[in-house]
């Protein structure tokens, strides 16, 4: 899907000033970017009549995903704190949208707890939790960097994960709980059929538009931030933390405040991972996840929107692709036949990624055209 | 103005473009073919594909490739025996590592293409799917995991005791064999997550019929070490262990208790063993007394449906240890292939018709020691247990000390 | 009472094998700044060439070779991965070595397959009791080769020109640079360390009681992670009382959790972390690490 997506959400990277401030409307239709924008909205609208689900769920799990490596990039990228807690703030908004918007009821054994709020209340406030987990955890974040402050947050996963498993009237445990659809003015975002077109709209189809929406809203607001004085505050931060205090920046007041942000922007995509999921479980928001969000944004592009989307893409869709077409690719094998798994492939492949990324182009796959760019 | 030219481009392209949609709605629903059989998804005039979602790269890699292989080979025999329903059987394989994200992919990949699921692994993952599986999809899935929480769904069907009922067994065995006694202590080591739990349930009805009192110890798939736990129990005083782990705790636990002289006899659920560890340190401690259980005989059986399993499967995988993941594997795809055939008699070889025929199973033994009734899907197809013990002569590196049977306890015990 | 003193002792000496990873940590960070989370791949490459080849060479050659291979791993990690990257920025090396991780955890694991590997060590299940105090025997070499191991490092770093060059390229690698001490080779060098010292981890903490050399046993080198940070990321002695105080906890914990099923059960593995994060509330550096100052 993204092809088009990533050339055409590449150009934020360009720094402001290059742009000639006031285009007009026909310089703009002479650009090849604007027309870049333009086939890649059609295409990302028009998915959901043409591709079956399961491509559908793997767009869904890469939109997702891409909101969540914008925050990790605001964190990691953007103001130079490695995080490896992202997993963590990703559980706290899956779970709580599903304890907020869920009804109790017994399941397995477990008494469940709900609170059976709106489905669209629980998602805005699942978010907001996330972001208050982040502020509860910034004493100690705010008090450590670099190398320490990311095994800090590894000690979130284990405690999440602790907690996912044991706590289990909210969890509902090993098994995890069932995620009630989202609803929003009464239409459900479920499996029953609707016909549009004469296409017939399950969850996937439906959901997609909601979660194109919640990535452009993300994209956008986060785009907002990193130009503005906040973006510039932080970048300031990661470069020279003590030159840029000295220069009036309150380093610990923006430390904070992006550490809630990154984890509101995790919290989002939790919730959007949980309504695809339609179940949550805890095997999933462990280190590995956490690794590959870090993964994403060092593919994709440190610091900016469009690289964590494209990280986000090539991360979570290689796999999938991958696995598909295993059997019409070369050195790759149908597992159970010998030789290499998918599975392995794409492990081999997303190393090799992080790898070759960093030595050859600093900037991530974003950043193709200006390998120069200033330290 | 660019801002309302695109949503006005894009609703017009949509709208000319759907009407080529290849997803747009037709009522091509059960066909029939021409013998009158009534026919769907996953079935084609010349093909029933089946699909399994398995773990080859992951924590449970060793079970998965195990199943896998089995199953394989048992596409490859039926297919060499003329196929069922006139058609050849087909696997298609995903293997997902025991990543949640892939497993739910792989399920809705593969889900539009196949008749059904003859192996999942990964409870979490078959729970996560299961409403899909119980409201639309009702194709059935034969999950390799044994945990009572997945009983109650008409279309996916455990083969085999539940862990709680084998635990059951299990404290039955040592009570027969008098090595524990009323008032006596028993210890449980127990994984996190629905199977060491499930379990649990178990190992606690069983006590409390018996006079026994449990002493819990939980412990994570990534412990190996089992010492702290050896010397809690020894000074809590237990007469016996039971574990529902993976193999590798096992091997430690009785490793520890052998070495540091705590002799009390330890059992296990049947997924508690590997014959690889009989190669390890453990070795000899788990030749000397340890007891497995199982829904089935194991692979090194005398017997002539074991014997002929382990022949054949080490011809086709001679590089492969036949393991009791080649058992489990094998008479799940047999179980599936009979319930293909009922369907195929009744003339209705649609995923409706194969779970129909699923349930008129209520005396099906396929020539692994237990006999399964599948007439309810809330209830174990059979709530008997192998007791066996590890033997380093026997292909598997199992022999049986106890054939199947139900204890008491086992009967009346109301799973869930 | 003789509860207490065995998981004591068991602590102490799974924390010693805990503290030779942590080490190996402290050593590369002390060189280069850098986190290396490629470390559980080391230990694999050690413990696999170990494994493979004691049954034809016998253990002590094997585990020679097994070290001296994980040390080229490790020299070639710093060599073909890290030496190439031009940037500066510490936490994108550190993710550099996540990537570099998957791929030498998939390619061992992938050989490996379902495979349990007996390393063919001497001491089998043997076990020494004393006064009702039972300690295997693997445990006690543990503990003494840890300690030896860490002891010669202490000193190392002290009085040998390879230490001070190390500890100057850890203040200022500028002006190590400037006084000839060639950087390439310090942090090769301690790539190299890590990775043998990792080997001889490897060996502890797949021997009896633990049933051999499988797949998961690159997660112990998780629990390292706490360790070094608990003692501080760039000291020696650090990793040491860290990896002490992990083992410490873990076992504790495990062995008493009937008495701690409030937090839930199954908390031994959680228990180190929670130790981590109070340690760090109180001292941001670690308990023995180098409070950083900063000049302007």
């Amino acid at each position: 899907m993204s092809d088009t997506v990533e050339t055409a959400t590449a150009a934020p990277g360009t720094p402001p000033e290059k742009t000639p401030a006031p285009a007009g409307a026909l310089e703009r239709l002479r650009r090849p970017r604007t027309y870049l924008w333009l086939v890649g909205s059609v295409l990302l609208l028009a998915f959901p009549f043409y591709l079956d689900r399961f491509w559908l769920q793997a767009g869904l799990f890469a939109m997702a995903a891409a909101i969540g490596a914008i925050g990790i990039n605001l964190l990691t990228g953007a103001t130079g704190q490695l995080s490896m807690g992202h997993a963590f703030f990703l559980a706290v908004g899956a779970y709580s949208y599903c304890v907020l918007a869920g009804e109790s009821s017994t399941e397995n054994g477990h008494a469940l707890t709900g609170l059976g709020l709106p489905t669209w209340l629980a998602a805005i406030l699942a978010v907001l939790l996330a972001g208050v987990a982040g502020g509860v955890f910034s004493p100690i974040a705010g008090r450590l960097r670099g190398a320490y402050l990311g095994i800090a947050t590894l000690a979130l996963i284990f405690i999440g994960q602790h907690v996912l498993f044991n706590a289990g009237s909210l969890t509902g445990g090993f098994n995890g709980r069932p995620v009630p659809p989202l609803s929003v003015f009464g239409f459900t975002f479920d499996d029953t059929e609707v016909l549009v077109a004469a296409v017939p709209f399950q969850s996937s189809e439906k959901l997609w538009y909601v979660a194109l929406l919640a990535l452009l809203l993300s994209g956008l607001f986060a785009r907002g931030v990193l130009r503005g004085r906040p973006g510039r505050a932080l970048n300031a931060i990661r470069d020279h933390r003590i030159a840029a205090g000295v220069m009036g920046v309150p380093v610990a007041r923006y430390r904070a405040g992006v550490f809630v942000l990154s984890s509101m922007y995790a919290g989002l995509a939790g919730v959007l991972l949980a309504l695809v999921f339609q179940r949550t479980v805890p095997e999933y928001f462990g280190m590995i996840l956490s690794l590959e969000y870090l993964a994403m944004i060092v593919i994709g592009g440190l610091g900016s929107v469009a690289g964590a989307v494209v990280g986000a893409a090539f991360v979570s869709l290689m796999p999938q692709v991958l696995t598909h077409y295993s059997d019409s690719l070369p050195l790759v094998s149908a597992p159970g036949t010998g030789g290499l798994a998918p599975g392995e492939a794409s492990r081999y492949l997303y190393g090799a990624a992080v790898v070759a990324v960093v030595l050859f182009l600093p900037g991530g796959l974003t950043r193709l055209k200006k390998p120069g760019e200033k330290k | 103005m660019k801002l309302r030219v695109i949503p006005a481009v894009c609703a017009a392209l949509t709208l000319t473009l759907v009407g080529c949609s290849g997803k747009a709605a037709d009522n091509s629903g059960d066909k029939q073919d021409k013998s009158g059989v009534k026919t769907g998804e996953g079935v084609s005039a010349s093909t029933i594909t089946l699909g399994a979602l398995t773990d080859m790269t992951g924590v449970y890699a060793s079970l998965g490739k195990s199943v896998t292989q089995a199953q394989q080979l048992w596409a490859k025999q039926t297919n060499a025996a003329g196929g069922i329903c006139d058609r050849k059987v087909a696997l298609t394989v995903r293997d997902h590592g025991y990543d949640p994200q892939k497993a739910i992919a792989a399920y809705t990949e593969l889900e539009p293409d196949v008749l059904g699921f003859t192996q999942f692994i990964g409870s979490p993952f078959v729970a996560a799917v299961e409403q899909r599986i119980d409201t639309q999809d009702k194709g059935l899935v034969l999950p390799q995991a044994w945990s009572a929480n997945l009983l109650g769904s008409e279309y996916v069907r455990v083969i085999g005791a539940t862990y709680d009922v084998e635990t059951i067994n299990m404290i039955d065995y040592l009570l027969a064999e008098k090595r524990i006694a009323e008032g006596d202590k028993v210890g449980h080591v127990y994984f996190e997550g629905d199977y060491g739990e499930n379990a649990l349930t178990g190992s606690e009805y069983a006590a409390e019929q018996a006079g026994l009192t449990i002493v819990e110890q939980k412990i994570k798939p990534t412990d190996n070490d089992m010492t702290a736990q050896v010397s809690a129990l020894k000074q809590a005083g237990v007469k016996a262990v039971v574990i529902s782990a993976g193999p590798r705790q096992a091997a430690s636990l009785v490793g520890v208790a052998a070495a540091t002289g705590f002799d009390v006899p330890v059992i296990g659920n049947n997924s508690a063993f590997a014959p690889q560890l009989l190669k390890t340190q453990a070795g000899p401690a788990l030749l000397k007394d340890y007891y497995i259980a199982s829904s089935t005989l194991p692979i090194g059986d005398p017997a002539a449906g074991p014997a002929k399993l382990a022949k054949e499967y080490a011809a086709q995988y001679p590089k492969d240890g036949l393991d009791n993941g080649v058992v489990a594997g094998y008479s799940a795809a047999s179980v599936y292939g009979e319930a293909l055939k009922k369907a195929c008699e009744a003339k209705e070889l649609t995923r409706e018709g194969v779970d129909k025929a699923l349930l008129t199973l209520t005396a099906y033994d396929h020539g692994f020691g237990i006999t399964h009734d599948f007439s309810d899907p809330a209830a174990p197809s059979t709530r008997q247990s192998a007791i066996m013990k590890p033997d380093a002569a026997a292909p598997g590196g199992l022999k049986v000390v106890r054939p199947a049977a139900a204890a008491p306890a086992a009967e009346s015990f109301t799973v869930k | 009472m003789t509860t207490f003193i065995e998981l004591l002792l068991g602590g102490l000496s799974i924390g010693s094998v805990y503290a030779l990873i942590a080490l190996g940590f402290v050593v590369i960070f002390k060189a280069t700044e850098v986190v290396n989370f490629a470390h559980a791949s080391l230990l694999l490459a050690g413990g696999y060439v170990t494994a493979v080849l004691h049954d034809d060479i016998g253990f002590w050659p094997a585990l020679g070779v097994g070290i001296a291979g994980a040390a080229v791993v490790g020299a070639g990690v710093e060599f073909f991965v890290m030496r190439r990257y031009r940037g500066s920025d510490h936490s994108v090396l550190a993710i550099v070595t996540i990537g570099v991780d998957i791929i030498l955890v998939t390619e061992l694991t992938r050989r490996m397959g379902t495979d349990v590997m007996a390393l063919g060590d001497p001491w089998g299940d043997d076990v020494v009791t004393i006064g009702g105090v039972t300690l295997a025997e693997t445990r006690i070499a543990a503990f003494l080769v840890a300690g030896l191991l860490i002891t010669v490092f202490l000193l190392a770093f002290r009085f040998t020109s390879w230490g001070v060059s190390m500890r100057a390229a850890a203040e200022n690698p500028q002006t190590a640079a400037l006084m000839g001490i060639k950087l390439g080779r310090v942090s090769l060098s301690a790539w190299a360390v890590a990775g043998a010292l990792a080997a001889v981890a490897a060996l502890f903490l797949t021997v009896f009681p633990t049933p051999g050399l499988e797949r998961a046993t690159s997660l112990a080198a998780l629990k390292a992670f706490p360790a070094a940070i608990l003692g501080g990321l760039d000291s020696t002695t650090g990793a040491l009382a860290g990896g002490l105080i992990v083992g410490v906890t873990e076992s504790l914990a495990t062995g008493y959790q009937s008495d701690l099923s409030f937090l839930g059960r199954g908390i031994g593995d959680l228990a180190p972390y929670l130790v981590m994060v109070i340690v760090l509330l109180v001292r941001p550096a670690g308990l023995f690490g180098t409070k950083e100052l900063a000049r302007v």
